[in-house]
């Protein structure tokens, strides 16, 4: 398959304790998201920050992961929630990193069970690109839980 | 103190055939952006992906990370453009991340500023995530 770039820009005014930023999206999926230290690391304020968009990439990332392994075992899924969680904590030298990002699915797929359900949250999250950037720094944790099919959508 | 920053997305079908949705973040300041595995594997995308959300992260956590050090050098940029551009190969992986910023910082000299850049591409926390990243270049302009 042929590389893909994806590209994105961000404008920052003044220092960073008082200053601010906009950000979007070469797609223009999404465009001019304000983002401040403040927002960053204290009051969130309606803004966005890189951990906030981390996450969002790892989720979407391991939802089509986790997709790509339910499917590869016959078991494509009726309908996944996947939620990630990325923290950033200040460490010893007072400098701030990015710790943690905790990864929870919910799965209703037919004819799975939770052990299987166990094994294949593990291998997507192995194969999930992000995953494998940042494990190198931060812990990634991986839960998932089988929904009946007995509720519709 | 430690911050915590989530995201909801959810997924119908298989990776090939299905589609997903960023449905919500903890600010609020994005949502109800579609994904899919064609968009994000194929040139002229007109959704999101991981790779584009990765690389407004980098942007963004590089552009406040040299504004921190050109403060701090008592020269707080005027206005400094920043783009992150995340190259991924799909069966691979993103192999290349590439830094570019332009900067309108007053009394500064461009040894100075390619020096601050330098700083902040190493030690910014998104950096510091993607660390194993094959390479991560940087570019950058003092505009005067």
């Amino acid at each position: 398959m042929p590389r893909v770039q994806r590209q994105a820009s961000a404008a920052w005014e003044g220092n960073v304790a008082r200053g601010s930023g906009t950000l979007g999206g070469a797609t223009g999926t999404f465009d001019a998201l304000p983002f401040s230290l403040a927002s960053r690391i204290e009051k969130v304020d309606g803004k966005t920050s890189p951990e906030e968009l981390l996450a969002a990439a790892h989720a979407a990332c391991y939802a089509m992961s986790l997709a790509g392994e339910l499917a590869g075992a016959g078991t494509p899924p009726e309908h996944l929630d996947v939620n990630a969680t990325v923290t950033l904590d200040q460490v010893e030298d007072g400098s701030h990193r990015i710790v943690s990002s905790e990864l929870l699915a919910r799965a209703r797929v037919k004819e799975t069970d939770q052990e299987t359900l166990d094994r294949l949250a593990q291998t997507a999250s192995e194969g999930c690109p992000f995953t494998k950037l940042i494990e190198a720094s931060a812990t990634v944790t991986v839960s998932a839980t089988l929904e009946g099919d007995t509720h519709g959508d | 103190m430690a911050t915590n920053r989530t995201a909801e997305v959810t997924w119908h079908g298989d990776l090939m055939s299905g589609s997903g949705r960023v449905d919500s973040v903890t600010s609020g300041a994005i949502g109800a952006l579609d994904v899919d595995w064609h968009a994000r594997s194929e040139d002229g995308a007109a959704k999101t992906s991981p790779e584009e959300l990765i690389a407004a992260a980098h942007a963004a956590c590089f552009s406040m990370a040299l504004s921190n050090g050109l403060g701090q050098a008592g020269h707080a940029p005027e206005e400094m453009k920043t783009s992150a551009t995340v190259t991924f190969q799909p069966g691979e992986g993103i192999t290349k991340i590439a830094l570019a910023v332009a900067g309108k910082v007053p009394g500064m000299d461009d040894g100075a500023f390619q020096e601050a850049a330098k700083t902040a591409k190493e030690n910014c926390p998104v950096s510091k995530a993607l660390a194993s990243v094959p390479e991560i270049s940087l570019s950058a302009r003092l505009e005067s």
